[in-house]
């Protein structure tokens, strides 16, 4: 196994070409072909695996006393400058030979380790690798996110306001005067407040103060999502929280009409429930916007037929259309609280419920989930 | 409002099935809650808005229905017979509270028959969810389902001197209402008091008394159809605790002009089924008699508010249909579509609340069909922002999560004694005057208590593993206003890696709080940490976190004491930090970063063991090795930490690894040794440090 590098009085290779006594092209030829066979015969000697390959790699190609180093040295170097040519075009052929064929000998090698080994060491698919914790954003918050980009992506900017607020946020700018039979329906948490204080707070109804603290600060245009916690005095059960989420939106321009308004949401929900939901708007009532509107999407999940696998749908009730939320143009009346002038501008204003659509969205029967905060639950959406 | 469809028929021609009917009255404005059909035939639930008081009842109704269809509303003309008698001679009205009662009609009917009421009338009210009382009583619900006017009939010959006296309520008055219940009312209350007007035989628009209640012994009938001030009646429906059909309607505002047609029906009826004699006339007391108001409707604002137009025909059936008498009056009159355009319109006595050129486009927009407006996109006019932590915010959340932290959203309603354990000394808590329960009296004053009971429930559940964060607020009071803060809150409990094929379980300490935190504050700088914290913290396990010079929040084991309170049987972390500064930081830090040239020549590490007094801490060690001011230091890391085997008490080991780099040569042993012989010495005197081996 030494063959090859053993100073050796049969090996060529020690000696230069004078020593050698050759001195012409075909001689060299000889001499280079008589090596090529050397080593094929050599390699093809040789199991294929990777220790023959490191001892025939440094044989052959080694820095220091490799056999192709050895003709450098003896035979090139010293030859005559008429030989030189053909001692190099030759030796460039034998390198590149042998580098192809140490190469098609490490794949070989390469290929016979792997058929080889034994299902010892082979790795288990099936098992588990190393799981590192991943934690995740809780599903409220990716609605939130995923609804303020639709509407980011359209030009609305995003802003916050205080959870807790004073009943002319809360009412009276929105057009809902004491006693309105409104309020009826949003029975109000309010703040303990020390004796003598001049404004009760509350905690605010619906995200709605925001578009009266939005407009006092800012001229149209304005264009505006806001994101938040709402609180309504309900007794807890499946349906019903005492605090919820909401997303307001206020669009005020000087050419905002109904058309901009249902054009908006439409593209909203086709971004949310995906083009084939159907849109419709009916009239409604709310003090702070006129026209008013509900606004009801078909069934996303019997498709708007109302019924499912032969049966009554049971997440429209029969009704192929699901009430998503309340919206509509903002009232003129509004305006007159923040100093706008209602003959110029015009807007529209609308109030989605973030829990209600999460549900409706994932399959979700009890609100209470959201905060409970079970990890079986908020693993669930990673 | 049940509406009964076949009761329609009696006012309009509907050939409509009932389903298709509630779709169209959904479509223009009446929410519909369903339709179902029982054995008085087809019910529609109408869930009329606070807006529509005309729609309580079957003639408002098929107004709609009437507009939607474009069908005629038939009128209701009551014909009854009357005596020569005078109602004038037999009862005398008067009011002296027109704030609160702007009308008050009286009628009169001499021998009537108390008895059942008739089948046809019984099954129309049960079909409308109303129980049969007796005739007369009968007819003025019936009335009321019928024209949307609530009435009141008395035992005529209980109400004293045949006078009627209408006055606002004295300072603790009381009445005992047909519901057998005595009230005391308040002096903004409404009362209809009879004789002298020293005692109240009802309570206007809200029930009648019991005093004068009609019984199967009553033989002449009083009858009252009123019209009392919309915010007056929810005021008092509110003092009161009490709402009724009655209230509802004078409360959403009910026709002033209809309590004379209502009462006339009425008075048709009661003869019809109870016989009796109809004195003539009416006595009608009307101070509240509103003038007619003109409302200008144009196609200018319609287009300008809609966007899309509406034909004239249109415009004229809706309004016409709804009683608004639309009128051109601009110069293009006779001009199809002209962008002229304007009608003038008089405001029906039923639609008090349309006052505004809008409440009409409204009306017209509703009617002609919300889906005839073609939706588009507006264009935008400016950029759009996100909020100003936006991004800081998403870093922070990112980062948490990569580090296995699960967000949760809780609710801010909690118990005040709980709050308490947490709450910083000095706070004063925002206590809500009307909770739902004990349970959740107070809106917390720090986030911990609702993380707390996060990992409760997660125990509570046979989840046992748990590392969750919410970004939140927290909230107090500063005498009379209030306070948000918004906050990071971490918890954890259980195993910071559980068993697995390749790892053995470990449970999480404060060391993997420390280091989580330290892992987000790396995106703000860093944070330091700082001896103490709050209490509701284990004493020997915890740190107060600053950003900079300022305290930020603390971190730590969560006290046994307090433990306790959860039954927390395992250890609890928890962590709760500002949020705002958080951000600011992170921010700053992101726009600050820039690019550090890598070094062209090694670093050379060595390890110092150190043997400590207890007590001295590792930032010690770093800080006498930073004071040397050798440049070539580019970190100094603590890697390994023990006691016991070996170690005297009243010390420890601390293997100290320092690595050196220059970024102008390659460092020769003969530094590296000068270096650490300087690290050795001022250790030693100045912490009396000994060296263990090296």
């Amino acid at each position: 196994m030494y063959l090859a590098t053993m100073p050796n009085v049969e090996n060529p290779t020690e000696k230069s070409l004078a020593a050698l006594a050759i001195n012409d092209p075909p001689a060299i030829e000889e001499l280079f072909a008589n090596e090529k066979a050397r080593f094929d015969k050599q390699l093809a000697a040789k199991n294929p695996d990777e220790v023959n390959f490191n001892l025939m790699k440094n044989a052959w190609l080694g820095r220091k006393a490799g056999v192709l180093t050895l003709i450098t040295e003896n035979w090139l170097k010293p030859a005559p400058p008429s030989l030189k040519p053909a001692v190099g075009q030759s030796l460039n052929q034998l390198k590149r030979h042998i580098e192809e064929s140490l190469e098609a000998f490490r794949v070989a090698a390469e290929k016979a380790s792997q058929e080889g080994a034994t299902s010892r060491d082979r790795v288990d698919l099936s098992l588990p690798g190393v799981l590192r914790p991943v934690g995740s954003h809780h599903l409220i918050r990716q609605v939130f996110q995923e609804i303020e980009d639709i509407f980011f992506s359209i030009g609305f900017s995003v802003v916050e306001g205080p959870e807790i607020e004073t009943p002319y946020y809360n009412f009276e700018a929105l057009n809902i005067p004491e006693f309105h039979p409104v309020r009826d329906d949003m029975d109000t948490f309010y703040i303990d407040l020390p004796k003598g204080a001049s404004t009760p707070l509350l905690l605010r109804t619906h995200t709605s103060p925001m578009q009266i603290r939005t407009m006092e600060k800012q001229k149209p245009p304005v264009r505006v999502i806001v994101p938040g916690k709402v609180y309504r005095r309900d007794n807890p059960d499946a349906t019903h929280s005492f605090a919820f989420h909401q997303i307001e939106g206020l669009a005020v321009d000087t050419d905002i009409t109904f058309c901009d308004f249902t054009g908006t949401i439409e593209y909203f929900v086709k971004q949310f429930f995906g083009p084939s939901v159907k849109t419709r708007f009916r009239p409604s009532y709310f003090p702070f916007t006129e026209p008013s509107v509900e606004f009801d999407v078909s069934c996303p999940f019997c498709g708007g037929t109302g019924s499912s696998n032969g049966a009554t749908c049971s997440k429209c009730k029969g009704a192929a259309w699901i009430e998503l939320f309340g919206a509509g143009m903002v009232d003129p009346a509004v305006y007159g609280f923040v100093n706008y002038d209602a003959r110029k501008v015009s807007g529209f204003a609308f109030g989605i419920g973030i829990d209600r659509l999460a549900m409706l969205k994932y399959g979700i029967d009890d609100i209470q989930v959201f905060f409970q905060n079970d990890v079986r639950f908020l693993r669930q959406f990673p | 409002m049940k509406v009964v469809y076949n009761w329609l028929k009696d006012f309009v021609d509907v050939t409509a099935s009932p389903d298709e009917l509630a779709s169209r009255l959904a479509l223009s404005g009446t929410n519909i809650g369903g339709v179902e059909n029982g054995p008085h035939g087809a019910v529609i639930e109408a869930e009329v808005s606070s807006n529509r008081p005309d729609c309580l009842s079957h003639y408002g109704i098929a107004r709609e229905v009437g507009a939607i269809y474009k069908l005629p509303l038939k009128h209701v003309s009551p014909k009854p017979a009357e005596s020569t008698a005078k109602a004038s001679d037999a009862v005398k009205v008067e009011i002296q509270s027109p704030d609160l009662c702007g009308r008050f009609t009286a009628r009169v009917i001499r021998g009537v028959k108390i008895q059942p009421s008739p089948k046809w009338l019984k099954d129309k009210l049960e079909a409308s969810g109303v129980a049969s009382i007796s005739n007369v009583v009968d007819v003025s619900n019936y009335v009321m389902l019928e024209l949307g006017h609530p009435l009141h009939t008395y035992d005529y010959d209980n109400v004293r001197d045949h006078k009627i006296v209408v006055r606002r309520a004295k300072q603790n008055e009381k009445i005992r209402t047909l519901d057998g219940i005595e009230r005391q009312v308040d002096s903004n209350i409404c009362m209809i008091t009879d004789g002298d007007g020293s005692s109240a035989v009802g309570i206007g628009g809200i029930m009648g008394g019991a005093e004068t209640e009609i019984s199967f012994s009553t033989k002449n009938v009083l009858i009252e159809c009123a019209w009392f001030e919309p915010v007056a009646v929810r005021r008092a429906a509110r003092f009161l605790k009490l709402h009724t059909e009655a209230s509802t309607r004078f409360g959403r505002g009910a026709d002033p002009e209809m309590a004379e047609l209502a009462s006339h029906r009425a008075a048709e009826l009661i003869l019809q089924l109870a016989g009796g004699e109809l004195l003539s006339g009416v006595v009608d007391v009307y101070p509240g008699k509103r003038g007619p108001k003109k409302i200008r409707v144009t196609r200018a604002e319609i287009l300008r508010v809609m966007g899309a137009d509406v034909p004239d025909k249109e415009v004229e059936a809706s309004l016409s249909a709804l009683g608004f008498a639309p009128i051109r009056i601009d110069q293009n009159r006779g001009a199809e579509g002209s962008l002229l355009a304007a009608w003038e319109c008089a405001q029906p006595s039923w639609r008090a609340e349309v006052e505004r050129e809008i409440d009409l486009i409204e009306e017209i927009a509703r009617i002609y069909g919300l889906d005839k407006f073609p939706p588009r996109l507006p264009a935008a006019r400016q950029g759009a922002a996100r909020l100003p932590h936006y991004e800081a915010e998403t870093r922070l959340r990112d980062r948490l999560i990569g580090l296995g932290y699960r967000e949760i959203l809780t609710i801010p309603h909690v118990a005040e004694d709980r709050d308490a354990l947490f709450r910083p000394e000095g706070v004063a808590p925002a206590r809500l005057s009307n909770p739902l329960s004990e349970e959740a009296n107070v809106l917390r004053s720090n986030g911990l208590v609702t993380m707390a009971a996060a990992l409760e429930w997660n125990l509570n559940h046979g989840q046992r593993n748990a590392r969750l964060f919410e970004i939140g607020r927290h909230y107090h009071l500063k005498g009379n206003t209030s306070v948000e803060t918004r906050v990071l809150t971490i918890g954890t409990t259980g195993e910071a890696r559980e068993k697995g094929l390749y790892d053995a379980a470990r449970e999480f300490s404060f060391a993997d709080l420390k280091g989580d935190l330290d892992s987000i504050g790396a995106l703000a700088g860093a944070l330091e940490w700082r001896d103490g914290g709050p209490d509701w913290l284990h004493a020997t396990k915890r740190g107060q976190v600053l950003l900079g010079p300022n305290a930020i929040g603390a971190a730590g084991q969560l006290a046994r004491r307090v433990a306790d309170k959860f039954k927390f049987r395992q250890d609890v972390f928890l962590a709760e930090l500002e949020l705002d500064p958080l951000c600011s930081a992170i921010r700053i830090v992101k726009d600050a970063r820039h690019y550090e040239p890598l070094p062209r020549f090694p670093a050379v590490e060595r390890d110092f063991s150190l043997l400590l007094a207890d007590g001295t801490h590792f930032s010690g060690v770093t800080k006498i090795v930073r004071a040397l001011g050798i440049a070539e230091i580019t970190s100094i890391e603590a890697t390994d930490f023990f006691r016991g085997k070996n170690v005297p008490a009243g010390k420890y080991s601390l293997l100290v690894r320092i690595t050196f780099q220059s970024r102008e040569a390659t460092l020769t042993d003969a530094q590296i040794s000068d270096y650490s012989g300087k690290i050795i010495a001022a250790l030693e005197r100045n912490l009396g440090a000994q060296l263990r081996a090296q």
